[in-house]
C-alpha cells in the first residue's frame, strides 16, 4: 500500500530559528496519528507544512503521493485548524451547503449532522451567533464534508465541552473504522493514548518518538519492580542484571528500574531471591512524556 | 461554473446581510441626494438638469465607494480571521473566491444603482428615455471596475483597522476630486487638475455626459481602463509576495 502522507526532512525557520527540525515521518492508510507535544512544539508548524498552507525552508510533503496543494488531494482531505474560524453572515446549513458543493462526493447533510451531533437549532443559527465549542462542530462539519480520506484536526477539542469531547472522538473512531486516516494534534495525552494507534511526539520541534502508545510506553518508560529483600550487599547484583537500569534502596526496599520488568524477574526468581511484598509499577503515557521532555532538554 | 455561481449567490446574500453595506450604500447617498437637491441647491435655473445630474454623482458615489471599501475591507476580515485560509485547503480554486467576490459585488451593485435611480424619480422627478437610464446604469457598474480592482488592493492588507482606515480616505479623496460631492468647476484650480489624472472623474464623467445626451468620452473609458490595468497588476504582485511565506 502506499504511504497516504509522506514528509521527509522537514524544516521551518522563522526569522532564523527553527520551529521545526527535520521532521520526517509517512503515515499509512488508515492510522490514527496523534501528534502530541507541548505547546510551542511545532505541531501546527509541522501541519500547516503538510497542508501546502506554509513553505518548508527545506524538505518535502507528499500527500497522496502528490503535490499537497493541488486539487486532486484537496478532493480527498478534510481540515479543521487549530483557530476554526467561519464565512460571517450565513446559517450553519447554508455554509455546510457552500462546502458540500466544493466536493465530488460530498457526505449528506443528514449524515452530516448524525455524524457531528449537531441541533437543528444551530443549524438555523447565523455562524456569527455561534458559542466557541459550537463554532468547532460547525469545523469539524466543514471538514467532514468532502468525505474526505485524510483527515486533519490540529487541537480539534480545544474549548469544547465534554459531551463534545466524547461526541467527537466516538465520531473520529467511527471514521477509522471507515478505513479512513486521520492526524490529529493534542497536548493532551489521555486522548492520544486513548484514540491513536500512534503517537508522534514532538519536543522543541523534533520528533522525539515514534511508535504505537504500547510501544511509547514500553520503550521509553522505565517501569519499576520493587520489593523487601532482607539479605544485604545484594545491590551490586541487582545492577549487574541484564536491563536493569538503576538501582534505589530505601529501609530494606528496593526499587528496579527497568524498561523491561518481565525479564528481570524471571532472572530475580531464577537467582532465588527471597523477594517479598512484590509490586510493579507500570509508568502512564504522561510520565513518559514528562520523563521525555526532560531528558531531551538536559541533553 | 456551478461552483462559481453558488459562490457568487452566497456572496451577494451576504452583503444584503450585512446591515453596514444597507446604510453606508444606499441610506447615505439617498439622503445626500435629498441635502444637495432639496435643500442645498433649491430653486436653480436649470435645476431638472442639476437634479440628474448629481443623481448619476451619488449613483456614481455609492457603487464606488462599496467597491473600494465593501469588498476591500471584507477580505481583510476574511483573511486576518483565517477563513480563506481554510479555502486554501479546499477545492475551490484561488481565483473562484476572487472572481466571486467581484461578480457578487457587481451584482449588489445593479440593486443599488436602480434603488437609487428609483429614488431620483420619486424624489425629484428625473426623468430620461429608458436607454438613457440603462446606458447611465450600465456605464456606472462596468466602470466601478477600477475600484473593484481597488478593493481587491485594500483586500491585500494585513488588518482590518488599516484597510478601514485607508479605503475612508482614499475614498473621499476621490470622490471630492472627481467631482462627485459638488461640481468640478467649482473647486480650486489645482484640485481640478489633479482629480483630472484620476479615476473618479472620468467615471462619474461618462454618466454625466450620457444624462446631456452624448456619450461617454474616450479618455473616460481610457483612464479607467488604465487604473483598472494598474491596481490589478499591483495586487497580483503582492498577493504573490504575501503567498510565499
Ligand atoms: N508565524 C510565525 N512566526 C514566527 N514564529 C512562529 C510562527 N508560527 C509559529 N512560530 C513559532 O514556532 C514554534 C512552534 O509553533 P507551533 O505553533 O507549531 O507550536 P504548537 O506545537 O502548535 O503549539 P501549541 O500547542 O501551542 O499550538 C513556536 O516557538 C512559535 O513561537
Ligand atoms: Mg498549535
Amino acid at each position: 500500500m502506499h504511504s497516504v502522507v509522506q514528509i521527509e526532512n522537514l524544516t521551518k525557520e522563522f526569522k532564523g530559528r527553527k520551529a521545526v527540525e527535520n521532521v520526517s515521518f509517512s503515515v499509512e492508510p488508515g492510522e490514527i496519528i496523534a501528534i502530541l507535544g507541548p505547546n510551542g512544539a511545532g505541531k501546527s508548524t509541522t501541519m500547516l507544512m503538510m497542508l501546502g498552507l506554509l513553505k518548508p525552508t527545506s524538505g518535502e510533503v507528499k500527500l497522496f503521493q502528490g503535490d499537497p496543494v493541488s486539487r486532486a488531494v484537496h478532493e480527498r482531505i478534510g481540515v479543521m485548524l487549530q483557530q476554526v474560524s467561519l464565512m460571517d453572515a450565513l446559517k450553519v446549513k447554508e455554509l455546510l451547503a457552500l462546502f458540500q458543493s466544493y466536493y465530488p462526493n460530498p457526505l449528506s447533510m443528514e449524515k452530516l449532522v448524525e455524524l457531528t451531533g449537531m441541533t437543528s437549532d444551530e443549524l438555523n443559527k447565523r455562524t456569527e451567533k455561534l458559542s466557541g465549542g459550537q463554532k468547532r462542530r460547525v469545523g469539524f462539519a466543514l471538514a467532514l464534508a468532502g468525505d474526505p480520506d485524510l483527515l486533519f484536526f490540529d487541537e480539534p477539542t480545544v474549548g469544547m465541552d465534554s459531551t463534545a469531547r466524547k461526541q467527537f472522538w466516538l465520531t473520529v473512531k467511527e471514521l477509522a473504522a471507515q478505513g479512513k486516516t486521520i492526524l490529529f494534534s493534542t497536548h493532551y495525552l489521555q486522548e492520544a493514548d486513548d484514540i491513536a494507534s500512534r503517537i508522534i511526539l514532538f519536543n522543541q520541534g523534533k520528533v522525539i518518538a515514534d511508535g504505537s502508545p504500547l510501544e511509547l510506553k514500553q520503550s521509553l518508560l522505565r517501569q519499576s519492580i520493587s520489593f523487601k529483600m532482607n539479605e544485604t550487599t545484594k545491590k551490586e547484583i541487582l545492577m549487574s542484571l541484564q536491563d536493569v537500569l538503576d538501582v534505589l534502596e530505601d529501609k530494606g526496599r528496593f526499587t528496579v528500574m527497568t524498561e523491561n520488568p518481565d525479564h528481570v524477574l524471571r532472572k530475580l526468581f531464577e537467582l532465588d531471591m527471597k523477594l517479598e511484598d512484590v509490586a510493579i509499577e507500570k509508568g502512564r503515557l504522561e510520565d513518559a512524556f514528562e520523563h521525555l521532555t526532560v531528558e531531551q532538554e538536559v541533553s | 461554473m456551478s461552483m462559481l455561481l453558488r459562490e457568487c449567490k452566497v456572496e451577494v446574500i451576504r452583503i444584503f446581510r450585512n446591515p453596514y453595506f444597507i446604510f453606508w450604500s444606499l441610506l447615505m447617498p439617498i439622503v445626500f441626494y435629498v441635502i444637495f437637491t432639496k435643500v442645498v441647491n433649491q430653486g436653480m435655473e436649470n435645476q431638472a438638469e442639476w437634479n440628474a445630474y448629481f443623481l448619476m454623482s451619488i449613483a456614481a458615489f455609492s457603487v464606488m465607494g462599496s467597491s473600494i471599501m465593501t469588498l476591500g475591507i471584507r477580505m481583510v476580515q476574511e483573511k486576518s480571521e483565517g477563513w480563506t485560509i481554510l479555502l486554501r485547503v479546499t477545492p475551490l480554486p484561488a481565483s473562484y473566491y476572487f472572481i466571486a467576490k467581484m461578480v457578487g459585488q457587481s451584482a449588489v451593485h445593479i440593486f443599488s444603482i436602480c434603488i437609487i435611480f428609483l429614488s431620483g424619480f420619486l424624489i425629484n422627478g428625473v426623468t430620461m428615455p429608458i436607454g438613457e437610464w440603462i446606458l447611465c446604469g450600465g456605464w456606472i457598474l462596468l466602470g466601478s471596475a477600477p475600484f473593484l480592482a481597488m478593493g481587491l488592493l485594500v483586500g491585500t492588507m494585513k488588518k482590518v483597522d488599516t484597510a478601514s482606515g485607508v479605503s475612508n480616505i482614499f475614498y473621499l479623496l476621490l470622490a471630492i476630486t472627481g467631482g462627485l460631492w459638488m461640481p468640478m468647476e467649482i473647486l480650486p484650480k489645482l484640485v481640478q487638475t489633479i482629480g483630472m489624472w484620476l479615476p473618479a472623474f472620468h467615471y462619474g464623467n461618462g454618466a454625466w455626459s450620457i444624462v446631456r445626451g452624448d456619450f461617454p468620452e474616450v479618455k473616460n473609458v481610457l483612464i479607467l481602463v488604465m487604473y483598472l490595468l494598474l491596481f490589478m497588476v499591483i495586487s497580483v504582485y503582492s498577493r504573490r509576495k504575501q503567498e510565499v511565506v
